[in-house]
C-alpha cells in the first residue's frame, strides 16, 4: 500500500463517534451512550462478552445499521441521512466479515474488480492489474480464477481482504474475521491483517484472538451491554487495567 | 449379489411398465373399435402441410403451432419482467409499491383465468380496443407473471444478508447490488420453478381457444368439426404441446448444466 506509517500525523482523528445510541426490537439496548474516537493510522481492539455491542458498533461505524441517536463522522464526512456522505462513508470504510460473504458466483478476479468497475469506476485492466496486487499481497496470486467454494475457509477471507481493500479504504472494520475459522487457518488471516497494521491502516478489529490484540493493537476497548468498560494503550490495558470488570473479563478468557 | 438384484428389479420393473401400457393401448383400441370409430391416419399429414406444385404450404395444425408458439413465447418474456418487477416492488420500501403489487398478486391469483380472460376480453377489449391475440397475450403475461413474481421473490430473498451487507460495505447501489449480485444467484436458483411455471404458460394458452384465438388447440378443435378425425386429431394436438414442454424442459436443463456454480 501507498501508506507510510511515518508519514502520518498519528494525532488526526479520523473516526469520531458520540453518545452513540442503538436499539433492536425487544428491546436490546445494544449502544448505549458509547463514545469512540480513532486517531489515523490507529489500530483499535474492541473486545468485550458476546452481545456486547461489538459487533453492532463496527455495523453502525459503516452504516449498515441505522444508529437511532448519536454522531458518526468518519475522515471529515458525517455519517447523516445525505445518501451522498452514506455513500462516500460506505466506500471509504472497508469490512471484512467473520462469514467472508464472497460472491459465490464470480472468480476471485471478478469478486475483487466488481466494486473497483463498479464504483471506482476503473477500467478492467486497471482494476485486474489492482487486483493482481492485492492477491499477491495476501499470498494468494495463484487462486486468481478459481471460484469461492474452491478455497479454504482461510483463503476465502484473505480473498475478503483483499476486496475490501480494492477500495483504498481509509479506515478497515474487521468483525470477528477469525472466529469462522479452523485452528490452522486463523494465522494466515492474522498474519494479512498484521502487515496491514504495520503499513499503517487505521483498523477498528473485533476479536478473541487476545494475542494477536496485544501484538498489533494500539489501543484497546473493553465493552459490556452497550457501554465502554474501559479503554486505554494495549501494554496498559493488559497489564494494569483499572476496572475491576477489565480484570475479571482478562482472567476469563487469557 | 446386489448389482444382480438390482438388474432384476430393472428387468421385472421395465416388463411391467410395457405390459401395462400393451394393455391400456389394448383397451383402447378395443374400445374404439366397439364404439364403432373408424381411424384414418392417413388424412392427418394434410393438416399439417400440403405440398401443391412442389410448393410448401402450412395446413391449420401448423399454423395453430406457430401461434402458440408466439403468443406463449411473448407472455413468457412479459410475465417474466412483470413477475420480476412485481417481486422487486414488494420487497422495496415503497409503500404504495408493496401494495400495487400484492393487489396484483391477490386479485389474479384468487380467479380463475378462464374468467380474468372473459373479463379482458368482453370488457377491457372493447374499451381500450385491443386485439384478440394481443388481449390472449395480456391475459397470460397477467396471470402467470403473478405466479412468476413469488418465485422471484423467493429466489431473492433465500440469498443470505451477508451478500446484501458485502455489497453496503463495498459501497454499491441498490440496482448494482441486485443486478451483478443478487440476482444472477437467484435466478440460478429458481430455474426449476421458473421452467415448470413456463410449462403451465404453454399448457394454459390453450385456453385462449376460447376468444376465438386461432391456436393449436382451435385450430384442432376446427379440424374436427370438419372431419370428425377426433381421436386422431386431439392425440396429434396433445402430442405437439408435449413436444413443446419437453423441448423447453431440455433448454432449461442446459442452461442448468451450463451454470453449475452455486447450489
Amino acid at each position: 500500500m501507498e501508506l507510510n506509517k511515518q508519514s502520518i500525523n498519528r494525532d488526526e482523528v479520523i473516526i469520531v463517534a458520540e453518545h452513540l445510541v442503538k436499539t433492536f426490537p425487544g428491546p436490546v439496548l445494544a449502544l448505549d451512550d458509547f463514545s469512540i474516537r480513532v486517531k489515523r493510522g490507529e489500530v483499535l481492539v474492541v473486545i468485550g462478552p458476546s452481545g456486547s455491542g461489538k459487533s453492532t458498533l463496527l455495523r453502525c461505524l459503516n452504516g449498515l445499521e441505522a444508529i437511532d441517536s448519536g454522531t458518526i463522522v468518519i475522515d471529515a464526512i458525517p455519517l447523516d441521512h445525505h445518501e451522498s456522505n452514506r455513500l462516500a462513508i460506505r466506500r471509504e470504510v472497508g469490512m471484512v466479515f467473520q462469514s467472508f460473504n464472497l460472491f459465490p458466483h464470480l472468480s476471485v478476479l471478478e469478486n475483487i474488480n466488481l466494486a473497483q468497475c463498479l464504483v471506482r469506476k476503473k477500467s478492467k485492466p486497471e482494476a485486474t492489474r489492482t487486483t493482481r496486487e492485492l492477491l499477491a499481497k495476501v499470498g494468494l496470486g495463484e487462486k486468481i480464477d478459481s471460484y469461492p467454494d474452491e478455497l479454504s475457509g482461510g483463503q476465502q477471507q484473505r480473498v475478503a481482504i483483499a476486496r475490501a481493500l480494492a477500495l483504498r479504504p481509509k479506515v478497515m472494520l474487521f468483525d470477528e474475521a477469525t472466529s469462522a475459522l479452523d485452528p490452522e487457518m486463523i494465522g494466515e488471516v492474522l498474519e494479512v491483517m498484521r502487515t496491514l497494521a504495520e503499513e499503517g491502516m487505521t483498523m477498528v478489529v473485533v476479536t478473541h484472538e487476545m494475542g494477536f490484540a496485544r501484538e498489533v493493537s494500539d489501543r484497546v476497548v473493553l465493552m459490556e451491554a452497550g457501554r465502554l468498560v474501559e479503554e486505554g494503550a494495549t501494554e496498559q490495558f493488559f497489564l494494569q487495567p483499572v476496572q475491576e470488570r477489565t480484570r475479571e473479563f482478562l482472567r476469563q478468557i487469557l | 449379489m446386489r448389482t444382480r438384484s438390482a438388474v432384476f428389479i430393472q428387468i421385472r420393473d421395465l416388463l411391467g411398465f410395457g405390459l401395462t401400457i400393451a394393455a391400456a393401448v389394448l383397451l383402447i383400441l378395443r374400445g374404439s373399435e366397439q364404439l364403432g370409430y373408424n381411424w384414418h391416419w392417413r388424412q392427418v399429414p394434410r393438416y399439417f402441410y400440403t405440398l401443391i406444385d412442389g410448393q410448401f404450404l402450412p395446413g391449420p395444425l401448423l399454423k395453430g403451432l406457430a401461434l402458440t408458439l408466439e403468443i406463449t413465447a411473448i407472455s413468457l418474456v412479459l410475465a417474466g419482467v412483470l413477475g420480476l418487477m412485481t417481486a422487486l416492488l414488494r420487497l422495496s420500501s415503497s409503500l404504495i409499491g408493496r401494495g400495487l403489487a400484492r393487489f396484483y398478486l391477490e386479485s389474479i391469483r384468487n380467479t380463475p383465468l378462464l374468467v380474468q380472460l372473459f373479463f379482458l376480453y368482453f370488457v377491457m377489449a372493447p374499451i381500450f380496443d385491443i386485439g384478440r391475440t394481443a388481449t390472449a397475450v395480456l391475459a397470460l403475461s397477467l396471470f402467470e407473471g403473478a405466479y412468476a413474481s413469488e418465485i422471484f421473490r423467493a429466489g431473492i430473498e433465500s440469498i443470505g444478508r451477508g451478500q446484501w451487507e458485502a455489497c453496503h460495505s463495498l459501497g454499491l447501489s441498490r440496482a448494482q447490488t441486485y443486478g451483478r449480485v443478487i440476482l444472477p444467484q437467484a435466478l440460478r436458483r429458481i430455474l426449476p420453478p421458473l421452467t415448470s411455471q413456463a410449462v403451465s404458460l404453454i399448457k394454459d394458452s390453450a385456453l385462449v381457444s376460447t376468444i376465438a384465438v386461432y391456436d393449436l388447440t382451435m385450430e384442432g378443435r376446427t379440424i374436427i368439426a370438419e372431419t370428425f378425425l377426433t381421436f386422431e386429431i386431439w392425440l396429434v394436438v396433445a402430442a405437439l404441446y408435449l413436444g413443446l414442454t419437453l423441448t423447453l424442459s431440455v433448454l432449461a436443463n442446459g442452461l442448468e448444466r451450463r451454470y453449475p456454480r452455486i447450489a
